[in-house]
């Protein structure tokens, strides 16, 4: 039995008397992927918004860690450092600046501004971007603007950033979305590969690409679980079924 | 003496003059005559001995009694030497112009040298103008009547109260009915017979509102400023200061000099001018003059001088804390009756919460009338900033422009009441022009870009400042306001209101419901809304979020313009004015909340209020409310990031 | 570790030689120097220049690079020239002051030295006490640290106010400029203590330099001005190269992310925010020396407004763009408004500069947004990649 990395409990948040969580109790181990589905307005990005702390629940536990820490007290940066990695549906990596730079800013190092502004190269750090850089296929780009990167290349781009942060947990939002089969299977594969020592949980609407991912799968719906289990086990769950795949 | 005389003599002034004019009957003897009757004292009149003359003159219920004693006092009457006889009198070139004073009619023309002018003096001419009164009051002219009222509460006196009271019984203009029986009271106040007559007319007092009732009752309690060594017997105590804490010991010190009870203190530069004179071989009191650079070594020098009787002997601490500590510092009504203080304070107390009452609501009119100008400044900015995220910097110089419109159709149109029609609906359209002109040369192609549209904006607001200061000059325009607009609404002394302001809290209201209807039930205002939640959607759907977009800004414009009139009408129209509105309008709609017109309104309320609030607490020193209220609304920001009326979830868009 | 830094960016390098080759120049050509070919009012016009440039710098790291749109750094300008006006103002004054009462036959005593002092300064707005902001000011060296803390400390308590609570962009715009029109509409008052809007006033003479000609001290300011620009642009450079810039400069392309990332983007903007106030602050001790007078107009809003003119037009995210669009558009605006430019006849109507410079100035500024977002120094970028192509 693995240990419970984070735990949601009886979490609700409701925008202007609309519940997008309703309730919603979700927890998950260190290591293990685990795919989440549900159809538009399910309440995956609230879910997602609440662990890193863009949006504070209305009522509702959220722990994480061994020392069962509470995240609902926690700025959104204090919680990046403590261990959870975010990589969003739009691929956001700094355009202007190089790849060297953007994973060189994601690198767990110190974050307060005078340890950042006195930070000097080490081996060490350069070492750590080419070994991230390698993983994800871009080891050919370090010099290049990440604004000039393809469409997957930034998405990879993302997942290298998230990995250089040495997360616990990763957060992964739609992380297929407009890539091509190879690309997806390079995804699939990076993703596997993290899974291994951490904690990762992938948002997805693409049904082949979960069943690629070969894992656990929660599904939500009208902001609390519908069902969880192995994807041929969701898939013939008539609840499911109705709300989701039915239509 | 003199006061019982004049009260008899009034007493009997209405019965007469009241049978003179209601009979008509021809007297017994003309005016004439009764001045010969007392010639002397009317050639020479003492301020003792006139009493006499005047109750004969106004015994004898002559019409042009009245007419006599005005001339008298003016000094307009003259005694030809040679007969005796009084007439009135005009110099002309080296001759006297003689009127008969009986009827009035021209009696030739006479030497200067034979007339004599007759000259009352100063008490006399009081006591003539006393008598005056009573028939001015009476007069038939109503304006005589208001210049009599005018003249009493100028300078009110005992002797008036009967003359008034008496009057009040023939007045039949309401207005005036109500004035003189308000002056009477206010005279009964301060003038009264008795303490329990006066502090009856004070009770009364107490359910008035206007100022001079106020300042009555203010003069009833004035205070003179006192120190003694015990507060003499028959004192009517107001309070007793405490030095140090009523007041400071500089402040009593200053009392007990100027009551002469303790020395003056030696000024400094007295000091200094002292030692000055008194350097001999180099050295003051012994002191080498080298040393007398600091306050110690100066007094050690004067000290030694004033031991040596040279100089008068310093203020020394002792002798200050001694002089203070053995007086009483007080202030004392000049009102000697205790019960009649207590009461006029109890009733000034009552006055004034009733006034505080009454100015609450006074203010409360003010901050809504400057709220609806803030909100028909604001509501423009608003809804281009609400609709497409997008900040006109330029906007102040759109109120300016309609302010100019409003000013250049008054050059063509004379007619105040009908330029304002035009120019309303002309100043909407030129700024809507300029407006759509704007968003398709500038803003559409800076859209996500809202710091740079500030910038590009910004750039059209200089420009456009600075084109309307070579056109227009830098002197301020007028833009008048119709007649009707002049006026205000008077409710009490306390409470009025300009007729400008209600005109513009009804535009603004009008604007308030014009945008709400375009808004929630016109197409447009579908458009506007579902381009505002989800542009992309919106285009889907076949909106042009263009043309949107363009309609939006020149709506928003537009009614800058109209702002621009509304606020020229009451403010000048300068090329600087739109950044006087600028910052505000920002204000308005940040703490309001984006993208709500409540939420401008609320904004717009919460500014105004605020605004006039700390006037009220400060009114010496708009600068710093204003310093006050941009301090106050940072914090605000601080605790309310999105406004007032802030949008929650998907909607506010972070 | 500085000099890592220079060598990896030339760029400071060539900036620097720039500016002592300028400096020499105007050294030279100036009278004291003998040749005399610049006025010495013209050079204080340069020295001025200099110090806009230094705060344009600061304006464009807190803008350029990390988006933050202050409406309020003229604000700090002012702060900084009035904590040092308040100075010199003092200490002349006193000179004076000591000087007349000392003919007196009995030496002055400290007391009646502050209050002819006082009376001197005060005089103007009716007043003759000394206002609490005045504690300091017989002390220079207490003063200068005024320059630096005052800026220092509002900006970090405003920044700390409006960062905290996530106020961004056009909002925090808004925000500063209403902080600046708090401070202007403040210092106009008649008791705020200082002066109302007589400001302060003789600055440019320097208490126990009365001999010196103002022709030396003119030359002094300059070149004290170029150094400080000189180090505040090594700064500057330093701190927006390497991680720190990576950092900042994701603030400004998206925030959230770099917040994810782990960074405490408030205290990074705080940071920023409050060390180019200080340089500001900086900035406007050595400006007003040069202007001679100081009054509440200079800290309005529009000033603020301006600046961000002028990076705007010489171009953002690069440090010498900001140098650029400062001393171009400052001295070709009091090259127009001076009347320096030729009116222009039309035949019905004549054009004449000191009106129609802020038209064109505006609309200018409107066509530098619209076509060239990257400012001057874009164009700088154009030509160096059209000779790399060949």
């Amino acid at each position: 039995m693995m240990n419970t990395l984070l735990e949601l409990s009886g979490v609700s948040v409701s925008f202007d008397g609309f519940r997008a969580i309703n309730n919603l109790s979700f927890q998950i181990g260190e290591p293990e992927l685990r795919a989440i589905i549900g159809p538009n307005g399910a309440g995956k990005t609230t879910f997602m918004d609440i662990i890193t702390g863009k949006t504070r629940p209305d009522e509702g536990r959220v722990i994480f860690g061994e020392k069962s820490v509470s995240l609902l007290k926690m700025s959104e940066s204090q919680i990046a450092r403590s261990g959870i990695g975010r990589k969003f549906q739009k691929p956001t990596v700094f355009e202007a600046q190089t790849v060297r730079e953007n994973l060189a800013m994601a690198l767990s190092n110190p974050r307060g501004p005078f340890d950042v502004l006195l930070h000097r190269k080490t081996p060490t750090g350069a070492h750590r971007i080419e070994e991230l850089a390698a993983e994800i296929g871009l080891i050919d780009h370090l010099t290049r603007r990440s604004g000039e990167l393809s469409h997957g290349q930034k998405q990879w781009l993302e997942i290298g950033m998230l990995l250089a942060q040495d997360p616990r947990l990763l957060l992964v939002d739609e992380p297929a979305a407009g890539m091509t089969p190879a690309e997806r299977e390079h995804t699939t594969d990076l993703l596997k590969r993290a899974a291994q020592t951490r904690a990762v949980v992938v948002v997805e609407h693409d049904m082949e690409f979960v069943r690629r991912l070969d894992c656990k799968v929660t599904v939500l719906h009208e902001g609390s679980v519908l069902a969880e289990g192995s994807l041929d086990h969701v898939t013939k769950n008539k609840d499911v079924i109705d709300v989701y795949l039915g239509r | 003496m003199l006061r019982a005389l004049i009260i008899a003599l009034a007493l009997c002034l209405p019965v007469s003059v009241a049978h003179a004019q209601s009979t008509g009957q021809s007297p017994t003897e003309d005016l004439q005559t009764v001045l010969q009757r007392h010639a002397d004292e009317v050639a020479n009149p003492g301020r003792r001995s006139v009493g006499d003359l005047i109750a004969d003159l106004v015994g004898s219920g002559q019409p042009n009694v009245a007419t006599f004693l005005e001339r008298w006092q003016d000094k307009g009457v003259y005694q030809r030497s040679t007969d005796g006889l009084f007439f009135y009198a005009k110099r002309q070139g080296d001759e006297y112009a003689l009127t008969n004073m009986t009827t009035g009619e021209p009696a030739g023309s006479v030497p200067t040298d034979i007339m004599t002018e007759i000259r009352p003096n100063g008490g006399v001419r009081r006591v003539i103008g006393a008598a005056l009164v009573q028939f001015q009051l009476s007069d038939p002219d109503r304006a005589r009547r208001v210049a009599a009222l005018d003249a009493i509460s100028r300078s009110p006196d005992a002797d008036q109260i009967e003359p008034l009271r008496d009057s009040i019984e023939g007045e039949g203009d309401p207005v005036l009915r109500l004035r003189k029986e308000r002056l009477a009271g206010h005279l009964r106040a301060r003038f009264g017979k008795s303490t329990d007559d006066r502090i009856g007319a004070i009770n009364e007092l107490s359910s008035a509102l206007d100022v001079e009732t106020r300042s009555v009752l203010n003069l009833i309690l004035t205070t003179t400023s006192e120190v003694a060594a015990s507060v003499p017997e028959g004192t009517n105590v107001a309070r007793i200061l405490g030095v140090g804490t009523d007041i400071s010991e500089a402040e009593a010190y200053a009392r007990l000099v100027s009551a002469n009870l303790a020395p003056a203190p030696i000024p400094r530069d007295a000091i200094k001018a002292a030692l000055t004179a008194n350097i001999t071989d180099g050295r003051v009191g012994g002191i080498p003059v080298g040393q007398l650079g600091s306050e110690a070594s100066r007094t050690a020098a004067y000290d030694a001088l004033a031991a040596a009787g040279t100089v008068p002997p310093s203020v020394t601490a002792e002798i200050r804390r001694a002089a203070l500590a053995s007086n009483i510092f007080y202030d004392a009504y000049t009102e000697k009756d205790a019960a009649v203080t207590d009461a006029a304070r109890a009733a000034l107390d009552e006055v004034e919460a009733r006034v505080a009452r009454y100015q609450i609501i006074d203010i409360s009119m003010d901050a809504l009338s400057l709220a609806s100008i803030y909100f028909l400044a604001a509501i423009g900015l608003a809804i281009t900033f609400g609709v497409m995220g997008v900040i006109n910097m330029a906007h102040g110089e759109f109120i300016m422009m309609g302010a100019y419109t409003g000013y250049v159709v008054q050059l063509f149109i004379p007619d105040y009441t009908i330029s304002l029609l035009v120019a309303l609906p002309l100043a909407f359209a030129v700024t809507f022009g300029a407006g759509v002109a704007m968003e398709r040369l500038v803003i559409r192609h800076l859209y996500h870009r809202p710091l740079e549209t500030l910038l590009a904006t910004f750039g059209i607001s200089i420009a456009l400042q600075q084109l309307a200061k070579n056109i227009f000059g830098t002197q301020a325009r007028p833009l008048t306001s119709p007649g009707w607009l002049d006026g205000a609404w008077v409710i009490n002394d306390v409470v009025q209101i300009a007729n400008i302001r209600i005109a513009i809290f009804v535009l603004a209201l009008i604007f308030l419901g014009l945008i709400l209807f375009v808004l929630k039930r016109t197409r447009l205002g579908l458009e506007v809304r579902s381009v505002t939640q989800n542009p992309g959607m919106a285009a889907s759907m076949g909106i042009n979020p263009d043309r949107i977009n363009m309609l939006t800004f020149g709506l928003g414009s537009g009614i800058a313009g109209i702002a621009g009139v509304a606020i020229g009408l009451y403010a000048k129209v300068t090329s600087e004015m739109g950044s006087d509105y600028i910052v505000q309008s920002f204000m308005t709609v940040v703490v309001g909340g984006v993208g709500n017109v409540w939420g401008t309104l609320a904004g717009a309320s919460l500014i105004g209020g605020l605004q006039k609030g700390i006037e009220f607490f400060n009114p010496s020193n708009t600068l710093a409310a204003q310093t006050y209220m941009i301090l106050f609304i940072i914090l605000f920001i601080q605790f309310r990031p999105k406004g007032i009326v802030a949008l929650k979830g998907r909607a506010a868009g972070d | 570790m500085t000099q890592g830094f220079l060598s990896k960016n030339p760029s400071v390098l060539w900036f620097l030689a720039a500016l002592g080759l300028f400096t020499l120049c105007v050294t030279v050509l100036s009278e004291t120097a003998g040749v005399g070919l610049l006025s010495t009012s013209f050079i204080k016009t340069l020295g001025k220049t200099l110090c806009l440039c230094l705060i344009a710098v600061a304006m464009d790291v807190v803008w350029g690079y990390c988006g933050i749109l202050s409406l309020g750094h003229f604000a700090f300008f002012g702060i900084g020239g009035y904590a040092i006006g308040m100075w010199l103002m003092y200490a002349r004054t006193e000179i004076i002051v000591i000087r007349s009462l000392n003919s007196a036959a009995i030496p002055p005593t400290p007391e009646e030295i502050t209050d002819a002092v006082g009376q001197q300064i005060f005089g103007v707005v009716g007043a003759t006490d000394f206002p609490w902001l005045w504690a300091f000011s017989d002390s220079l060296f207490l003063q200068l640290l005024m320059v630096v803390l005052v800026p220092g400390l509002l900006a970090l308590a405003f920044g700390w106010l409006a960062f905290r609570s996530r106020v961004t962009g056009v909002y925090l715009s808004i925000l500063t400029q209403a902080m600046t029109l708090a401070l202007s509409l403040y210092l106009f008052q008649n008791d705020s203590g200082l002066r109302g809007n007589n400001g302060l006033s003789g600055l440019q003479n320097i208490p126990g330099f009365e001999k010196t000609p103002q022709a030396v001290i003119s030359l002094w300011f300059f070149w004290a001005s170029a150094l400080a620009l000189g180090l505040g642009y090594v700064l500057f450079a330093w701190v927006v190269s390497g991680k720190m810039g990576s950092v900042i400069r994701g603030i400004r392309d998206n925030e959230s992310r770099v917040r994810f990332l782990g960074y405490h983007v408030e205290t990074y903007k705080l940071f920023v925010f409050t060390l180019t106030a200080i340089v500001s602050g900086i900035a406007g001790a050595l400006y007003y020396p040069q202007a001679g007078i100081i009054n509440p107009a200079e800290v309005a809003p529009i000033a603020s407004i301006y600046l961000a003119v002028w990076v705007a037009i010489g171009g953002r995210g690069r440090l010498y763009g900001a140098i650029l669009g400062a001393a171009v558009v400052s001295l070709l605006s009091s090259w127009f408004t001076g009347g320096g430019a030729p009116n222009i006849p039309l035949g019905f109507y004549t054009i004449q500069w000191t009106d129609w410079w802020l038209v064109l100035l505006g609309f200018s500024f409107v066509a530098v947004t619209l076509f060239f977002p990257k400012g001057i120094g874009g164009l700088f970028d154009l030509v160096v990649r059209k000779g790399d192509q060949k």
